[in-house]
């Protein structure tokens, strides 16, 4: 037994000395190799290289899957499928392209839309891509959808191969926007393990998914569009640190990494910006409190709309933006600034002065402790944020200093989100918004007259004329007549969301999407990312080229 | 001897049944207290945005928002008990098979990690006890100490600066090598991957048994019969061979098969400084996104995995002791 014991004992350390010289060897070689690599790299250059390797959040890897049905390309991350086509695409200016489309159209009462598809295009496994694919697809999506709402949908059905009727369950004109998200996926190839081993007709084929670590994709030899330049993509899933330092270590090409790290130099890599709709700002409640069901609606101070006026000028949008984000943001004035259907009307500028005119002018009078009060009400308000998000939590703190100026007191509290809904029904909440749908609009400003107070959901506010535009954009015949309706929802000349009008909602900042991307990688240019920094980077990954 | 085995046996089998049972509830009355809201979790709130109040009505049946939780464990529990663990929330496959995937990644980590730091941390005892006072027991000691107050993440961190970055002699982080396929992936670059999280795990987990095998050490050494044995010339390696291995390996066996327990807890901050897609990450997730048949299943795994390694200390001691084998108390 002893003898057995110590013979054991000693195989292991002779194997751990064999696994540490494993590990020596290894290393030379993978050094070697690394240096031989980048001679021939330099020596060859532009013809050959072309794969790229990039990091992503750990939050990116889509768990259950590359499956649209539960939310692959859409959802929190809504981005280009890139290994399945979409009916339509979105483009630079987030204004509705065709892929798989060669056109659509909706009927005068908007329950149905018809949409004819290219016969030309397989899958790759070497099975045509019919309007049957495309009917089961959002059929499936309808059954199953975690993340994609589909609830308009009544069911979609190909009236011949290359002819889809989608019938609806209420008008919605932006389902153009929902077509541009849903990758189409093979009837005959579907099955509960889709997701793992997906099948597409995309411009990538997914080679191998290690789960938890990295993805590769290759470029689709038969895809039917302009072929892509990058043949190979890897995507890495990783914390922003490990994100850092494999950067630093010259083993990635692109890393994502946030405003913290922004000051890192890193040889050989450059830092870059992506502007983004990825917004910040807070509610206030519109309305004098009210108890329903154990939650109070309303708050008194911001129920005075010419409060929330004064809070709207009186923010220096630009110092918030220097002091927590390094200057890497740009200013925000509505949820979805720069998109087809924001009205520029949202735009305020900085007037403290006017801010404080407006305060006084409304009664809110200085007190003997420097905060505001009128009729025994006092000038303060709890601003929340979500605990463990520092950026939220650094803009709520900026915005309490900053108001504190003109005189109202804001107190900051971190709070989990099991109780932030029901909270921000009274008190301000710092929220992060910015979707490529105009969907959002509509559910932070539209009332719900089943739930709660009748208001709107996230934040008490009602006004019939706003709801009256969005519902007739959602009705709309066009795409180019809803957007000229959900502008007319923020301001129509009388009445709306903007700082004229009754301005629910305090927007801050979009935060920019940074990487550091090494020298020589000529990224194509981005549309404006949505809230997720996650997989919107590679959405045209197929144009990126070494230079 | 026979029916021993059996009492024995037995005896393990209701204890192991018991701890099960116990386990899945704390562990489903803890999910249900926490505060998470699965759908702010897995959905997210700008994507909760986008959604129509049906479709989230939809979710919430899904992520099972409105079932009483007593139904909730009942129907958990009674499919258990029939050998399905169910399907995960999150992954959407089954949660064999998600385990199977993250057990196979964290145990070779695992393990190697707590060999390396049992044989290490036994080695440095021995050495340092049988030097009790001298220059290599100070070392010893104040490496120990030193790395049993150094958090596991932070180490971490240190050993991938230093030679992942600057030293660039190992890879940052993952289990296999970026962008190789995976035929092209050997059992090389598997241990490669695995060097610097199963160095952090072992360095962390020696001190604790080095430090209590010196303990041990020094009291054996002063015992009557290694008196005995010095008196009639034994020194150095033969006397450490026949009269000290033997008892001083007790308390170090007890300690290393309890620390299966610290391991686990230690590779779910490693797996994440490492990028390392192992169990631990999977539990991390599990917990955060309220996914509540992956939770239950991976923590009734750990636990019978660290129940099985007490057991395991139990049946060694029978081995090492002969007193224990024979049933007879230790004095």
């Amino acid at each position: 037994m002893k003898k057995k014991i110590i013979a054991f004992l000693c195989a292991f350390s002779l194997a751990a000395g064999v696994f540490a010289g494993c590990g020596q060897n290894q290393e030379q070689t993978a050094q070697t190799s690394g240096v031989s690599d980048e001679k021939v790299q330099e020596g060859l250059q532009e013809s050959t290289k072309d794969e790229v390797i990039v990091t992503m959040p750990t939050t990116s890897e889509p768990e259950s899957g590359f499956d649209p049905a539960y939310g692959w390309g859409a959802g929190e991350h809504v981005h280009e499928p890139l290994i399945q086509s979409t009916l339509t695409v979105t483009n630079q200016d987030l204004e509705i392209g065709l892929d798989l489309a060669t056109d659509y159209h909706v009927s005068e009462d908007g329950l149905t839309w018809t949409v004819t598809i290219r016969d030309d295009v397989k899958f790759t496994d070497g099975e045509p891509l019919t309007a049957e694919d495309v009917a089961f697809t959002y059929n499936n999506c309808k059954e199953k959808s975690s993340v994609n709402d589909f609830t308009m949908l009544e069911e979609a059905v190909a009236t011949d191969n290359t002819t889809v009727e989608f019938r609806m369950t209420r008008p919605y004109s932006i389902w153009p926007y929902t077509m541009a998200v849903v990758g189409i996926v093979p009837e005959h190839a579907y099955d509960e393990n889709y997701g793992q081993n997906p099948i597409g007709s995309g411009r990538y084929i997914m080679k191998q998914w290690d789960r938890g670590q990295q993805v590769i994709f290759e470029a689709n030899p038969e895809y039917y569009g302009e072929a892509p330049k990058m043949k190979k993509v890897t995507v890495l899933f990783m914390e922003e640190d490990a994100a850092l330092a494999a950067a630093m270590s010259g083993q990635v090409d692109v890393a994502h990494t946030a405003a913290s790290y922004s000051d890192q130099q890193i040889e050989g890599y450059e830092l870059f910006r992506v502007d983004t709709v990825d917004n910040r700002g807070f509610n206030l409640p519109c309305v004098e409190p009210q108890e329903k069901d154990g939650i109070t609606y309303g708050n008194a101070f911001t129920a005075d709309v010419r409060v929330r006026r004064a809070i709207n000028i009186g923010i220096d949008r630009q110092e918030m933006i220097d002091n927590v984000l390094n200057g890497y943001g740009t200013a925000a004035y509505s949820v979805c600034d720069k998109m087809p259907w924001y009205n520029e009307d949202c735009e305020v500028a900085y007037d403290p002065e006017e801010a404080v005119r407006i305060l006084e002018e409304a009664g809110w009078k200085e007190g003997s402790d420097g905060i505001r009060e009128k009729d025994g009400v006092k000038a303060e308000f709890t601003l929340m944020f979500s605990t463990g998000d520092s950026v939220r939590q650094a803009l709520a703190e900026d915005t309490a200093n900053q108001l504190r100026e003109l005189g109202i007191c804001v107190t900051t509290e971190g709070v989990g989100w099991d109780v932030a809904y029901d909270r921000a029904q009274s008190d301000p909440l710092m929220w992060g918004w910015g979707a490529h749908t105009p969907m959002e609009l509509y559910n932070i400003y539209h009332t719900l007259s089943d739930s709660g107070i009748g208001m709107a959901g996230y934040s008490p506010y009602a006004n019939e004329a706003v709801d009256q535009y969005m519902d007739q954009a959602l009705a709309a015949g066009s795409l180019e007549e809803s957007y000229e309706l959900w502008k007319k929802a923020q301001w129509d000349g009388t009445t709306g969301i903007t700082q004229e009008g009754d301005i629910p909602w305090i927007w801050l900042c979009n935060v920019d999407h940074l990487y550091f991307v090494r020298d020589g990688l000529q990224i194509a240019d981005q549309k404006i990312h949505p809230h997720g920094h996650g997989w919107s980077i590679i959405n045209n990954v197929d144009q990126w080229n070494w230079e | 001897m026979k029916r021993r085995w059996i009492v024995f046996i037995g005896k393990n089998l209701i204890r192991i049944l018991l701890l099960t049972i116990c386990i899945s509830m704390v562990t489903f009355a803890l999910m249900k207290a926490s505060p998470i809201d699965p759908l702010q979790a897995n959905v997210g709130q700008a994507a909760l945005g986008t959604m129509s109040q049906e479709q989230r009505e939809k979710l919430e049946e899904y992520w099972g928002v409105n079932t009483p939780p007593i139904r909730q464990y009942l129907s958990w529990a009674g499919d258990f008990v029939r050998g399905d663990m169910g399907i995960s929330l999150l992954y959407r496959q089954p949660v064999t098979e998600v385990i199977a995937v993250k057990l196979s990644n964290s145990l070779f980590l695992m393990i190697t990690a707590w060999i390396i730091s049992g044989v290490l941390g036994f080695l440095l005892g021995v050495v340092s006890g049988m030097n009790q006072g001298k220059f290599v027991d100070k070392l010893i000691r104040g490496y120990c100490l030193v790395v049993s107050s150094t958090p596991a993440f932070w180490l971490a961190l240190l050993l991938l600066m230093i030679f992942s970055v600057w030293l660039q002699l190992f890879p940052i982080g993952l289990s296999v090598p970026i962008g190789v396929e995976a035929s092209g992936v050997t059992f090389l670059d598997r241990v490669y991957h695995a060097v610097l999280p199963a160095l952090t795990l072992s360095i962390t987990g020696v001190s604790n048994i080095a430090l209590h095998t010196r303990e041990k050490m020094i009291d054996v050494m002063q015992s009557d019969y290694v008196l005995f044995a010095r008196m009639r010339g034994e020194k150095g390696w033969r006397l450490f061979r026949y009269y000290g291995f033997r008892n001083v390996l007790l308390p170090a066996v007890t300690l290393h098969f309890a620390s299966i327990s610290e391991i686990f807890g230690g590779s779910v901050l490693v797996e994440q400084v490492f990028s390392y897609p192992g169990l631990g990450q999977a539990a991390v997730a599990a917990g955060l996104g309220s996914d509540l048949p992956l939770l239950m299943a991976i923590t009734i795994v750990s636990a019978l995995i660290v129940f099985g390694g007490n057991l395991a200390a139990n049946l060694l001691y029978g081995m090492i002791d002969p007193r224990i084998r024979r049933g007879g108390a230790v004095k």
